[in-house]
């Protein structure tokens, strides 16, 4: 009797039927975004003059946002291998760039230039009026591996000069 | 019906309190249509517009249904008022008829400026304008016409709205080059992504000042130096639109609405820094 009573108190026990059935409200945070929120995956820095890190920093100037996302790159498969993010703004738009981080890694630049914010979006069931945020994303993604492919440019040619000088 | 309610404190409380500045962004966009309409009124003065309505003053549909009806005249110039038929003086915004004491419908053909006697100018003299707005509301506002037609309370309302989101958007300089801007035609309002990689750069660095800073002293700090940033962004913004440089006009409020953001922040974590002590006190002080 009084583990029942515990049990409903604490609501810890799997597979009950909550006696009280949950009032949905309009309009709440889907619980992706929820989730990226309060467990952001890949908040961080990495650094910036790293010739393996391409750095992608965009904002949205109508609602303040500004999203720095940054990937890592191997030099010898050219595949991303780490990736973090820095956002400053709302909910939608924090979850969107720690989304992004998650679903680089592992891929290949020309890959992860694939990803549309479409998708992003349907992934954390954005409200049509934050489908900006995972504009964003998009563009962030882009503008990092930009920067990270201007990057290895400038290395690759580098060392052409390095190998001509020195053959 | 709540919107409404939030919008119209009683106008004795309108003249004791000092209206709340709040982001000025949120309202304008129900305005967007404003100008647009507005626009395009005065190139075609002389179509006959109907007269749509809808009882919420923020409500974006009966912005956009909503026309003046003056506009349906032949002769567009003069306006009349519909209860007394006295011609507008021309010397004043013709939201009231002085003749009869009748509150006009809204005509979007008169702009924010316009509404409060000044020069359609980005530079005003923001202290002259609460003294007109007050003078407005004695005139305009809901709770002076309650004994009074269906159709004048109306007028009442969305004169009254306008008026007052007139006041808001004049105050505050990036809502007013926001607005001015509008006039011109240009949308700044988009969700439009930009790379300028000094700007955020700046941005960022502000930001993560913001959310490293230990104590109300460094975040005061931080705010004073945006206010500063404001200031200057908004000098150069009144210099690149005088020039009609829309495009850096454009860049300037981009750059007001980040300043502005992080100010915004430095006040909020001011407030929660001072709550959480306030909570630790009351958690460690025995009661």
């Amino acid at each position: 009797m009084l583990r029942l009573v515990a049990k409903r108190l604490l609501g810890t026990a799997s597979g009950d039927i909550p006696s009280r059935p949950l009032q949905i409200l309009p309009r709440l945070y889907h619980e992706n975004v929820i989730d990226h929120y309060n467990n952001p995956r890949n908040v961080g820095s990495f650094d910036k003059n790293d010739p393996n890190v391409g750095t992608g920093l965009v904002g949205a100037p109508a609602c303040g946002d500004v999203m720095k996302l940054q990937i890592k790159i191997d030099e010898e498969s050219g595949k991303i291998v780490d990736a973090c993010f820095k956002t400053f703004g709302c909910g939608s738009a924090i979850a969107s760039s720690s989304v992004a981080t998650e679903w680089v890694k592992g891929k290949s630049m020309d890959e992860v230039l694939t990803i549309k914010n479409t998708e992003i979006a349907k992934h954390l069931s954005l409200p049509p009026v934050k489908l900006h945020c995972s504009m964003l994303a998009e563009d962030a993604i882009k503008a990092a591996v930009k920067d990270a492919e201007a990057k290895r440019a400038k290395t690759n040619a580098t060392l052409k000069g390095a190998d001509v000088k020195s053959g | 019906m709540y919107k409404m309610m939030q919008l119209w404190t009683p106008l004795s409380t309108v003249f004791r309190r000092v209206l709340p500045t709040t982001c000025c962004l949120a309202s304008f966009t129900a305005n967007s249509q404003f100008a647009s309409l507005s626009s395009h009124l005065q190139s075609s003065s002389r179509v006959p517009l109907r007269y749509g309505l809808d009882f919420s003053p923020y409500s974006k549909i009966s912005l956009l249904s909503f026309c003046s009806q003056s506009a349906a005249k032949l002769d567009s110039t003069t306006k009349r008022c519909w209860n007394c038929l006295a011609e507008a003086t021309g010397s004043t915004p013709f939201l009231y008829c002085d003749s009869c004491r009748s509150i006009q419908p809204v005509d979007l053909s008169i702009d924010y400026f316009k509404i409060f006697g000044l020069e359609k100018k980005y530079e005003i003299e923001v202290d002259g304008l609460e003294g007109k707005y007050k003078d407005w509301q004695k005139k305009l506002h809901p709770d002076l016409v309650h004994s009074k037609s269906e159709k004048e309370r109306e007028y009442a309302a969305e004169q009254s709205a306008r008026v007052i989101d007139a006041y808001r958007t004049l105050s505050k300089p990036l809502s007013r080059a926001i607005y001015i801007l509008r006039l011109e035609g240009v949308d700044v309002d988009e969700e439009q992504t930009v790379s300028d990689p000094e700007l955020l750069t700046e941005i960022m660095e502000i930001r993560e000042a913001v959310e490293e800073a230990t104590d109300s002293q460094a975040l005061n700090q931080v705010q004073s130096r945006m206010n500063e940033k404001l200031e200057e962004t908004s000098d150069s913004f009144a210099n690149a639109f005088q020039r009609r440089n829309l495009d850096e006009a454009v860049t300037c409020i981009q750059k007001m609405t980040y300043y502005q953001r992080a100010s915004l922040c430095c006040s909020c974590n001011v407030i929660m820094g001072s709550t959480t002590l306030r909570i630790e006190e009351m958690i460690t002080t025995d009661v």
